[in-house]
């Protein structure tokens, strides 16, 4: 069995502070950790407790229903971690063995969690079904951080931790090149408005600190430059940290202490910013990270962090908005709508922005996800990555003509116009939620 | 991995991209014009390659796409019929940048 991901190697590792487990330690180092994992998570000992295998997570899984793989059924995804937990962690199972569902320990094992936990985009539509709670993603977080304690992990998720490391944001972008883009970014609003909008690299003093997405400062400019504009017309007075220049935590999708790291980079820069407030841009996961992990992990925190969309809707009634002529759909990010709160305020910004808002179904916390989820981004999974996608090609097709889909999260951004154009449909527009406040709000008047 | 490449070894990583920018040169350009049916390279595929390759050398990083066509010239659609596999995974490894990464 070869794990469907370019796997980072030892001298990647060692770039980002991590080392290869010997093979003969891989085992007792695995049930440690587990263990570890299974003690500090009330969630996940309840997990490995509670499945009765009643099947009903299985209609529910995007990932199972586009790939057919029996292993991509959460109930059986989340039994690769539960079979070595009963076996090595549970009396029964180190007494009756197969016959309670325990497994030994092989050299299979760990190659079958890094192919199978990088199938699951921890979107949580199972644990919104099942009729126990048992949230599968939980088991993928777990699986994945062991992973890669023991040094085994996807050379993308090294890659980007990389990056973070040298510059404070997953894509590598250096300062000087923030600088660069921030510039052209005023240009580009300058020419269209007339107006001299600034977007503020690491002003001291600044009441707020904006965390977008490094994939605005790259592919996904008008979310950046709604954004600008919104702050413009609020009035704010706000900064970007070139420290942190990422709103994804990409630790939350492989390793949790990288995560815990990421937040303290956010903590430490808001404060020597002098921030009250931190907004996080479009990014789905970011926000679960932001939102659920960092007072609890990191805490205390002494500032405010609320979400771009939160705050957008908040300010409604304060901004004029002309209504855009076109038919818009909306693609919930799965951290949003199952794991962030963030459901009904895109909907309210939508309809005051745009003439014609269309629900895909099913919507909101039903959402199926758009297949990139939990950073299934790399290149060499694109036919897995089309199959994790179908369900939201067939959400996109029924809607018939769309001429804007918007989808409020960089790895939506990076993956939904791949699954579209697979399935061959096609959709004039899709971008994010602030890049249609920024062209329907009104600065001039 | 390792091509040879008129008679150098260059190291590409995973993904075809060279490990190195310091060792691009034209023979690698044809070389990765054949692996992305890019087909023949023509003035407008330069123009691309040599900005890339200058804000690069400047900026230690691939620009912004929309900054891209605008200083080109070129439409996004123009930049895909140029470069197929579009101006981050095709063009960039044209000009010998590393792979944009991240939510790309």
């Amino acid at each position: 069995m070869k794990p469907p991901m370019h796997v980072a190697k030892e001298t990647d590792l060692a770039a980002i502070g991590f080392a290869v487990s010997p093979l003969q330690e891989q085992q007792q180092k695995t049930v440690g950790k587990l263990n570890e994992l299974v003690n500090a998570m009330r969630s996940l000992s309840v997990i490995m407790e509670t499945c009765t295998k009643c099947g009903i997570c299985a209609n529910q899984c995007h990932s199972y229903l586009g790939t057919d793989d029996f292993n991509n059924i959460p109930a059986a995804r989340a039994d690769l971690v539960r079979r070595i937990y009963k076996r090595y962690l549970t009396l029964r199972g180190k007494y009756l063995g197969s016959y309670v569902g325990a497994e030994e320990f092989d050299d299979q094992t760990l190659t079958k969690w890094l192919t199978y936990f990088y199938q699951c985009n921890e979107c949580r539509r199972c644990a919104r079904f099942c009729p126990f709670g048992i949230d599968t993603a939980e088991v993928t977080i777990a699986a994945r951080h062991i992973l890669s304690e023991l040094g085994i992990m996807p050379k993308f998720m090294q890659g980007i931790t990389a990056n973070m490391i040298k510059s404070g944001n997953n894509m590598g972008i250096p300062k000087p090149a923030i600088i660069d883009c921030a510039e052209f970014m005023e240009e580009e609003i300058k020419e269209e408005t007339g107006l001299d909008i600034k977007i503020p690299i690491d002003k001291p003093n600044s009441d707020v600190l904006y965390i977008p997405s490094s994939a605005d400062f790259f592919t996904n400019i008008d979310t950046m430059i709604g954004a600008a504009k919104l702050f413009y017309k609020l009035g704010l007075n706000w900064t970007i940290s070139s420290s942190i220049l990422e709103a994804a935590n990409f630790g939350l999708l492989f390793n949790l202490k990288v995560m815990s790291e990421h937040n303290d980079r956010m903590k430490e820069a808001a404060l020597s910013l002098g921030a009250k407030l931190v907004i996080q841009g479009e990014c789905g996961h970011g926000w679960r990270a932001a939102k659920m992990y960092s007072e609890g992990v990191n805490g205390p925190i002494p500032f405010e962090i609320i979400h771009i969309l939160d705050f957008c809707a908040l300010n409604l009634d304060n901004l004029q908005l002309r209504k855009l002529p076109l038919r818009v759909t909306l693609h919930d990010p799965c951290n949003y709508a199952r794991a962030g709160e963030i459901c009904e305020q895109p909907r309210q910004i939508l309809r005051a922005c745009v003439d014609e808002f269309v629900e895909m179904t099913p919507n909101r916390d039903e959402n199926f996800c758009c297949g990139g989820g939990s950073g299934i981004l790399m290149d060499e999974m694109m036919e897995i990555r089309m199959k994790l996608g179908k369900m939201k090609a067939d959400q996109v097709k029924a809607l018939g003509k769309i001429d804007y889909l918007a989808m409020p999260c960089s790895i939506c951004k990076a993956q939904i116009p791949n699954v579209l154009s697979h399935y061959g449909i096609d959709i004039a527009n899709m971008g994010g939620v602030m890049d249609l406040v920024g062209k329907a709000i009104v600065l001039n008047e | 991995m390792s091509v040879v490449i008129k008679g150098q070894e260059i190291e590409l990583d995973e993904d075809g991209f060279l490990v190195d920018p310091g060792l691009w040169n034209e023979d690698i350009v044809e070389y990765f014009a054949k692996a992305e049916d890019v087909g023949d390279l023509t003035e407008k595929h330069w123009k691309v390659i040599n900005y890339l390759r200058d804000y690069f050398k400047k900026f230690g990083i691939a620009p912004m796409i929309r900054k891209l066509c605008k200083d080109t010239g070129f439409t996004l659609k123009e930049i895909y019929e140029l470069f197929p596999s579009g101006p981050a995974k095709g063009a960039c490894k044209l000009a010998g940048l590393p792979k944009p990464t991240g939510c790309v």
